[in-house]
């Protein structure tokens, strides 16, 4: 059982630096600036988070991070989930730098995770079609071999923080065999490339932005393949799982929040001569909604200790995880809504943000129906 | 991983799994077993006879210390104990419910040669226990209690009436909440005793459940005299007792006095369903419903998934509540999330297998074609207590909102 749930002194210290940083540097003022901002990323910010160590976290200390472990990449999370931090992190250190550590060359990973410990770059996949959905069939961007390098055309939907990206990890088709698993490859292609355009999507949580990219001849280097030619399948599954968790973590810092507000706001409100925390109705659905936390919570906290141990455990963990945060988020944030009233309904109140971002977090890779029949496979097979 | 603590855990899994083969009684877990009548003697010495065998073989008693005839053994040793035992299915323990709240009350409460007469007792199987603490007025509001309690000297003289005690039938001892005090504030005029069931002036007699069975009763109490020494707590006290005693069983054994303790109070309503899953995903494959396997159906399978998951949930929310316990940061009322879940859960999944039976859902025991000798509809109508017992699901959200969350109290 090395599975530690709770938190351990250094994480605690973790979790209240973060926590201090983001209401200092990440008040909602900022993140409203930020949703209007038609890159929303501020460079300023970035920096100080990579002046903290964030962006290099998981990274080991030669190559420019502080060596910390998965757990605490999820308790940051918690607190990005909390603030609704809007900015590239989830790109560029989920999406892309730990692929490239747990994939990468050893050249690969000497050239890009110290530039992104040190915040000279921000990344992004680009893994998504048509479909919107993280499924073998469905990628059909191509990448055909010239020489040493390849060229990539076609169009990838659902690319987060595009335009801050100074590389993204693209899911191109470089072979097509029965086996739709077969024949993907990842690249890291330079953002800036000519053939690349990107388009603004008109999502509904503009704390995460999301484009269109079209990709014309844009040339990429062979030596840019992470995970090995036509390999690429296993690779965007290990992202999936640890964005996952991640997605998981910033749910249970959300879904706090969102209580804590919502409980606050049933303190001071009055209706009827009394606060209307004296409601029982009220009481019970704030119940419901902190009693929905705390078990996301333990499965979020199974599900990152998993990944961190790389426990045999780790996929149902995660699945299940993902899957109770995300029936969570929604419940959380409709009460949250509901309890504020008319004023919980209008653009400038707060809740909004967690609602959108909670819809965000349930459907990217994979919403909570989508791994309950991961579950129900995997249960199956243990069956027997 | 650490396999070193990997390879603990598998032995110690090991060890219980081979312990249960050779101890469970003969035929247990196959068709051809008859399980004794629900609270019969029979069922009674089989229970008795159960929690002994775990006690000699050092199963029992994880949080207790040794000289109250515990083991202290590490609680992730509970908790691979408690998955096995609930994985196979073992006779009931009529000591379940001492262990949950009595051991937890005495722990907090009694004083020592209170502990060292009555603990070792319970754990062994040798006594068993009920809790005399809802009256016909005094359900939801425990502390409108009406049963009195007046001095005579060493003894205190008791008369009035419980209602709804489970184990009522079989119990030695009996846990007892009087009102001491008619002119104190609420709270501060009640008293808390234990008494000795075969003390004159007590009867009890049953009362039928919907289950059709009697696992609950009534107790009457006419001049009753309890000596003095079984007073726990102070006079006068007897709320703040009873609030331990509720904490302890809803946290499932652990409670405030594991708390006290800094001990693990990884529980055993956590973990007692989730042995129950595969069962589910087994019954579903098997069972063809207008033509196909309801494992096939797209709706069915999700849901028995979410019970899967609420399952896990709980587990490691119990493990969460066990830490946070043994740091000090856990005020006791978190034990009325895990219980309310746990309740709420055995509905969801009892009703689960009734829509998967279909007919079958009618079929008692005693009917040839019931489904587990009728034993899955018995558990669907006897969830239905589950989530009033120990406190409702409602009074249960009543503290969480206003203990944990700080909202104002009605
Ligand atoms: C299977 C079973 C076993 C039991 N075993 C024991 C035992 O061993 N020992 C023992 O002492 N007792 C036992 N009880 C009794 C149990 O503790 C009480 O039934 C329970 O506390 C509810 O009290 P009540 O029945 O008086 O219902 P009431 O308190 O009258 O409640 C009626 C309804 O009103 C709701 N309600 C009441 N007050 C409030 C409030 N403030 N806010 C919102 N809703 C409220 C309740 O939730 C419920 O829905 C057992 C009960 C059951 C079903």
């Amino acid at each position: 059982m090395a599975i530690e749930l709770g938190l351990k002194e250094e994480q605690e210290m973790l979790k209240t630096m973060a926590r201090d940083f983001l209401a200092n540097e990440c008040p909602k003022t900022f993140v409203r600036q930020m949703m209007d901002d038609e890159v929303g990323h501020s460079p300023e910010l970035w920096k100080k988070m990579a002046d903290l160590g964030w962006q290099g976290l998981v990274f080991p200390e030669e190559l420019g991070g502080s060596a910390m472990n998965f757990r605490d990449l999820c308790i940051l999370s918690e607190e990005m989930g909390r603030a609704v931090l809007p900015g590239p992190f989830y790109s560029t250190v989920v999406l892309v730098g730990l692929p490239i550590q747990d994939f990468g060359t050893e050249e690969q990973k000497q050239e890009f995770l110290p530039k992104i410990a040190s915040g000279e770059i921000a990344c992004t996949l680009a893994a998504l079609e048509e479909s919107g959905d993280l499924w073998a069939e469905d990628i059909s961007v191509k990448a055909l071999q010239r020489g040493d390098e390849y060229v990539i055309n076609g169009t990838k939907l659902f690319v987060t923080d595009a335009r801050a990206a100074d590389y993204m990890l693209v899911a191109a088709r470089t072979k097509r065999t029965s086996n739709p698993e077969e024949g993907i490859t990842l690249f890291m292609v330079n953002a800036k490339e000519w053939g690349i355009y990107i388009q603004n999507m008109n999502v509904m949580d503009l704390t995460r932005k999301q484009y269109e990219v079209r990709f014309t001849n844009v040339p990429v280097s062979s030596k840019n393949i992470i995970g090995g030619l036509n390999e690429g399948w296993a690779v965007l599954q290990q992202i999936a799982l640890k964005a996952s968790a991640v997605l998981s973590a910033e749910m249970v810092g959300a879904g706090e929040m969102v209580t804590e507000m919502t409980v606050d706001y049933m303190k001071e409100r009055v209706q009827f001569g009394v606060v209307i925390g004296t409601f029982q109705a009220l009481k019970h659905r704030a119940a419901d909604m902190h009693v929905l936390m705390e078990y996301s919570r333990s499965l979020m906290e199974w599900a990152a200790e998993c990944v961190k141990e790389d426990h045999p455990d780790t996929e149902m963990a995660v699945a299940m995880a993902k899957s109770y945060c995300g029936d969570a988020i929604k419940f959380v944030t409709d009460a949250g809504v509901q309890l504020h009233g008319g004023i919980g309904f209008t653009w400038d109140h707060d809740m909004h943000l967690y609602f959108k971002r909670g819809r965000y977090n349930d459907t990217t890779f994979g919403d909570s129906n989508y791994y309950k029949e991961l579950i129900a496979n995997r249960l199956e097979a243990n069956l027997i | 991983m650490v396999t070193g603590e990997a390879e603990q855990t598998e032995a110690f899994r090991k060890e219980v799994r081979d312990w249960l083969i050779a101890n469970l009684p003969e035929k247990w877990g196959t068709p051809e077993y008859v399980a004794p009548e629900r609270f019969s003697q029979e069922a009674q010495d089989l229970g008795i006879s159960w929690t002994k065998r775990l006690y000699e073989a050092g199963y029992t008693g994880f949080n207790v210390p040794k000289e109250y005839g515990g083991i202290e053994r590490p609680g992730w040793q509970q908790a691979i104990l408690l998955e096995e035992l609930s994985r196979r299915g073992t006779p009931p323990g009529p000591q379940s419910l001492g262990q949950l709240m009595v051991i937890g009350t005495l722990m907090g409460w009694a004083s020592e040669e209170q502990k060292k007469r009555f603990i070792p007792k319970i754990l062994s199987g040798e006594e068993s226990w009920c809790e005399g603490f809802s009256e016909p007025n005094a359900g939801s509001d425990l502390a409108n209690v009406q049963t009195t309690a007046v001095r005579d000297g060493d003894e205190w003289v008791v008369n009035g009436q419980k209602c709804w005690t489970s184990m009522w039938k079989f119990a030695d001892w009996s846990l007892l909440v009087t009102k001491t005090d008619p002119n104190a504030p609420r709270h501060r005029n009640l008293t808390y005793f234990i008494f000795d069931t075969t003390t004159p002036g007590f009867s009890r007699r049953p009362l039928q459940q919907m289950t059709g069975e009697s696992e609950f009763g009534e107790m009457f109490f006419d001049d009753m005299r309890v000596p003095h020494e079984n007073m726990i707590g102070e006079e006068g006290r007897g709320w703040y007792v009873a609030m331990t005693t509720l904490a302890a069983e809803r946290s499932g054994g652990g409670g405030a006095a594991a708390a006290a303790m800094g001990l693990s109070g990884y529980g055993g309503l956590i973990v007692r369903t989730l042995g129950g899953v595969d069962s589910l995903i087994e019954l579903a494959k098997k069972t063809k419903r207008y033509g196909k396997s309801l494992w096939d159906d797209v709706t069915f399978r999700q849901r028995i998934v979410q019970i899967a998951i609420e399952n896990q949930a709980s587990r490691y929310y119990g493990t969460r509540l066990g830490i946070a316990m043994r740091k000090g940061t856990a005020s006791g009322n978190e034990a009325s999330i895990a219980k309310n879940s746990q309740a709420e859960q055995r509905k969801r999944q009892g009703d689960m297998v009734m829509e998967i039976i279909g007919a079958y859902s009618q079929l008692m025991r005693g009917d040839p074609r019931a489904i587990d000798g009728g034993e899955q509809v018995y558990n669907m109508i006897r969830s239905r207590g589950a989530t009033i017992e120990m406190g409702t699901s409602e009074i249960n959200r009543n503290i969480i909102a206003e203990r944990i969350l700080g909202l104002p109290r009605a």
